[in-house]
């Protein structure tokens, strides 16, 4: 196997990171202390949102796990385990998956109890467990996998006036054809050559990537056009944080109008809720907005009405304070294209939305009997404090009381060329995106 | 009652017995032969333990009578033996004793022998033989007698001596009887072991008609301390006992000093005046009046001291843990003494052993149960005995940590010069307060012990569960933390096994298992691919 001198640095680099962090575990043992590894907590109540670096962190709690206690030895052990297996991946210069991992690490441990049973029991049964013990792993090591070489499917895909290395390669991006470059799931092996670009635009939806790729947007535009097919995965987000990072490109994303689409947007932007250790390294906060918003679909008609009442006004003023001195906005479609481009709202799209912004919100934009009693289950919800701002309570209003979702098709719908002659451009210049 | 008329006979003691068997236990051919072992089994151990000899006793029952059930049941002991001149009266005639000491015996009056040899009489016209002789005699003295029902007489049918080869001391008795061994030998053999578990300084060896062989070994030497004759005392005195004591003295104030125990001058004087009796009378000169009038102001005198326990011979608890521990195997076997007590001025004593696990049979849902009185095994009545009602009943055991099916066994020895018997089959115990109060007392001491060691035997449990869920993991940790810090393979199964070795350590320290017990189980580890 051949590697390129980055890949081995970076092997090594993990290598004496993983020996370093189990050094004092082993001294610790050897002195016949108690075992422990003291592990930062992975759970949503040990989730911050940091405001000052509009960033998900972890919190101060940790987990501390030992040999000696019954309910966390095999916890205890699997970590361990799973060190190893990485650690000898790092040396026989491999890329496991963590599919890969969960396999070579998955044995029968066989024993004799003291009775003369033999019993047996799986390192690990599922995947749930070996990938649970990565995670654990990544925040141990303050790493992310893609450091420790551990690769997982490709997803991302990259078009634009962008050369880079990777591995022993220099790639030009903009030299794909119809095809696109497919983000490497290690990130942050690939080297920026050169780029040439104004701004990134990241795209949900791979058909609207491929349609403006095909357009010739990106060459256009002078972008950099990336799409997360979906939900985002890591080295996406790490290849997008980058960008932003090293080239100070504004980095705008564009979604479907509806909530799962803002969530997309949320963990470009913050971080994912549940694997929020990574934020810092893979939350791009500099990341805007850019569409499509409700108020492009329905402009602010809607809203205006349901501030026009003073207990609306006042309860969405205590949620997000300044929201009634938001400036007006037009909508970019008429009431007729309105009526054709608009899909109904789902049960679970309610629900997200409540997550979003929270109860109070819905309870006060929400007119519909049938939506309001749906939405009941999800008292309590207090909503992502990123999420409350003027801007996105407004958003989420509007949908709430229209309980109507766009995609992004609509907008190509209207014409590819309104999308990507219009629209885009249109938003970016007149800065007609939430931050 | 006129036109009725009726004949009155005088009827000797053994020919009432004759009449009336079923009381003395020989209702029926089951129950008979059960019954005669019984007696003849307790005859030879009365004359062994009570006098301070390790008991060897031999049982042997044959078929004795191709066409009938005729089976010939021999006891042979090394007791103090029998002296030859009252041979023919102890074995042929029944007597009501004179004797008014006290002191705690298998049988009483010896009573039961005689009705094993006049249903042997009835049933297969056999008679008794008896083989005879004691300590420092020269001959060895062999007798076969019948009675004479009506007469209430022995008729010594044969009888002979030879001279001693060795010396021997002891009594050999056969009878004939007829009975249904078949139903019977459960109840003989229950009746034999559960002998043996209260009697572990006995060697017993029961031979029965098919040619099996019981052998139940001496495991310990040490005998219980033989019972003392001591007076009654004056709450356990009847009519008929007071006037036997005043017979045997020349005034009635002597009489009371000297023939009962726990009585004063002061207060046999303050009885006497109250009574209204000259203390210098002489006893036969009082009425049945004067009797009666005597034995209530001493029944109602309420402040003697208790009565003497020296008349009792407990087991003590040395030897009913070495019985149970024979019998069962237990992991865990404990026994209590009780201080002594009285009821109705009799004294008693309650002793409790407590057998857990090992061979222990499992009981469903409440504690298999071995009552004895006197060192008998009571074997029939169980449900009526108060013994079984308070282990059974009054008893929750789940308190004691027991949780059933469970291999749970009580034994209760219930030891007085009165046993409170229900009935006159002497095989359940009446449900006195006195005696209630000690054995729940007993029983719930040694409870406590097992509750003690169940709960010491659980925490020992969960540390080594703990242990094991701990150690089964030591040698993967061991090799993974190898794996990462060795920086070449030859260094790295040094690593491994220091890593393991102290890692064992420190489980072992942990969990406070045995550093041995820890290896075994991380040594058993075996990892499949």
């Amino acid at each position: 196997m051949t590697s390129s001198k980055i890949d081995l640095e970076a092997r090594s680099k993990a290598k004496e990171l993983i020996r370093k962090s189990f050094e004092a575990l082993v001294n610790s043992i050897v002195s016949k202390e108690r075992p422990l590894l003291v592990i930062p907590k992975r759970t949503l109540s040990n989730t911050i949102y940091d405001y000052k670096h509009k960033l998900l962190l972890l919190g101060p709690d940790v987990q501390k796990r030992t040999l000696l206690n019954i309910n966390e030895a095999k916890k205890f052990t699997q970590t361990l385990l799973m060190a190893s297996i990485i650690y000898e991946s790092l040396v026989n210069n491999e890329y496991p998956t963590i599919r890969d991992l969960y396999y070579r690490g998955k044995h029968t441990i066989s024993y004799r109890t003291l009775d003369g049973k033999r019993v047996s029991e799986n390192t690990w049964d599922e995947q749930r467990e070996s990938d649970g013990v990565i995670r654990d792993l990544e925040v141990y090591l303050g790493v992310l996998r893609e450091e420790l070489l551990i690769l997982s499917k490709e997803k991302g895909k990259v078009v634009g006036n962008l050369v880079i290395r990777s591995g022993d390669d220099v790639i030009d991006l903009s030299r794909m054809g119809h095809g696109a470059y497919a983000i490497e799931p290690t990130p942050d092996l690939i080297e920026f050559i050169d780029v040439d670009a104004e701004y990134v635009l990241v795209v949900e939806k791979d058909a609207v990537f491929q349609q403006l790729h095909r357009y010739g947007f990106w060459k256009k535009y002078k972008a950099i056009l990336v799409t997360s097919a979906g939900q985002p995965d890591r080295a996406t987000r790490r290849f997008v944080r980058r960008l932003s990072d090293e080239y100070k490109l504004p980095v705008y994303v564009l979604t479907d109008s509806d909530p799962y689409g803002f969530y997309i947007y949320s963990v470009f932007k913050v971080g994912s809720i549940t694997l929020s250790y990574e934020s810092e390294r893979l939350a791009t906060p500099r990341a805007k907005f850019i569409g499509v918003s409700m108020t492009d679909v329905f402009g602010d008609e809607v809203f205006k009405k349901i501030v026009s009442e003073s207990s609306a006004r006042k309860a969405l003023e205590e949620v997000a304070p300044g929201i009634t001195e938001l400036a007006p906005k037009k909508p970019y479609l008429s009431s007729s294209e309105r009526k054709n481009f608009v899909i109904k709202a789902k049960a679970r799209d309610l629900e997200r939305a409540v997550e979003l912004v929270g109860y109070r919100v819905a309870e006060v934009c929400t007119e519909d009997s049938d939506a309001k009693s749906k939405i009941k289950r999800k008292a309590g919800t207090t909503g992502y404090p990123w999420l409350l701002t003027p801007e996105w309570v407004r958003e989420l209003c509007i949908f709430f009381n229209t309980l109507s979702k766009v995609e992004i098709e609509a907008m190509a719908g209207k014409g590819l060329r309104f999308l990507a002659d219009e629209y885009i451009p249109a938003k970016i210049s007149t800065g007609d995106y939430i931050e | 009652m006129s036109g009725v008329s009726e004949t009155y006979k005088e009827i000797s003691p053994a020919e009432f017995f004759y009449k009336y068997r079923e009381i003395a236990g020989f209702s029926n051919p089951v129950r008979a032969v059960y019954q005669t072992v019984r007696e003849l089994v307790e005859n030879a151990l009365d004359a062994t333990d009570a006098y301070g000899i390790l008991p060897n006793i031999k049982i042997s029952i044959l078929k004795a009578d191709e066409v009938h059930d005729f089976y010939k049941i021999t006891v042979e002991d090394n007791g103090i033996g029998i002296p030859p001149n009252i041979v023919p009266s102890a074995f042929g005639k029944v007597l009501f004793s004179s004797k008014y000491v006290m002191r705690q015996t298998r049988g009483m009056y010896g009573l039961g022998v005689k009705m094993v040899v006049l249903y042997a009489q009835m049933t297969t016209g056999r008679p008794v033989e008896v083989t005879t002789s004691r300590k420092g005699l020269k001959r060895i003295y062999h007798f076969k007698i019948r009675i004479d029902v009506a007469k209430n007489e022995p008729i010594v049918v044969e009888a002979g001596s030879w001279k001693k080869s060795r010396e021997w001391h002891g009594t050999i008795v056969s009878v004939t009887i007829e009975g249904d061994w078949n139903r019977a030998k459960q109840r003989v053999l229950d009746y034999i072991q559960r002998t043996s578990i209260a009697l572990p300084y006995a060697d017993i060896v029961l031979t029965t008609p098919e040619g099996e062989i019981y052998y139940y070994q001496r495991v310990i030497s040490d005998l219980p301390k033989p019972p003392v004759e001591t007076k009654p005392h004056p709450l356990g005195i009847d009519l008929e006992l007071l006037s036997n004591i005043l017979k045997m003295h020349s005034t009635v104030i002597e009489a009371l000093l000297n023939g009962l125990q726990s009585m004063g001058e002061v207060t046999a004087t303050r009885i006497l005046k109250e009574a209204g009796i000259d203390p210098s009378a002489r006893p036969d000169s009082l009425s049945q009046d004067d009797l009666l009038r005597l034995l209530d102001k001493i029944r109602s005198y309420d402040n003697y001291r208790p009565p003497s326990p020296k008349a009792l011979s407990p087991l003590g608890e040395e030897v009913i843990k070495a019985g149970l521990k024979k019998a069962f195997k237990p992991e865990f076997v404990e026994a209590v003494t009780r201080k002594p007590s009285s009821y109705s001025g009799h004294p008693f004593i309650v002793e409790v052993g407590i057998a857990y696990g090992g061979g222990t049979p499992l009981s469903e849902d409440k504690p298999i149960v071995l009552r004895y009185a006197n060192k008998i095994p009571l074997l029939y009545d169980e449900g009526s005995d108060v013994i079984t009602q308070v282990v059974r009943e009054e008893v929750n055991w789940e308190n004691y940590l027991v949780t059933f099916p469970a291999p749970l066994i009580l034994m209760v020895h219930v030891c007085s010069t009165k046993v409170p018997f229900k009935g006159v089959g002497k095989e359940s115990i009446a449900d006195v307060p006195e005696l209630h109060k000690e054995i729940k007392a007993g029983v719930m001491e040694v409870a406590r012990a097992l509750k003690l060691y169940l709960a010491k035997k659980a925490k020992e449990e969960e540390a080594l569960k703990k242990a094991e869920a701990i150690a089964k993991y030591i040698p993967e940790v061991a090799r993974s933390l190898a794996v990462i810090i060795s920086s070449s393979d030859h260094e790295r199964e040094g690593l491994r096994a220091e890593i393991l070795n102290k890692l064992l350590y420190t489980v072992s320290k942990k969990t406070g298992v045995q550093l041995d017990v820890i290896k075994k189980i991380a040594d058993s580890v075996e990892a499949e691919t």
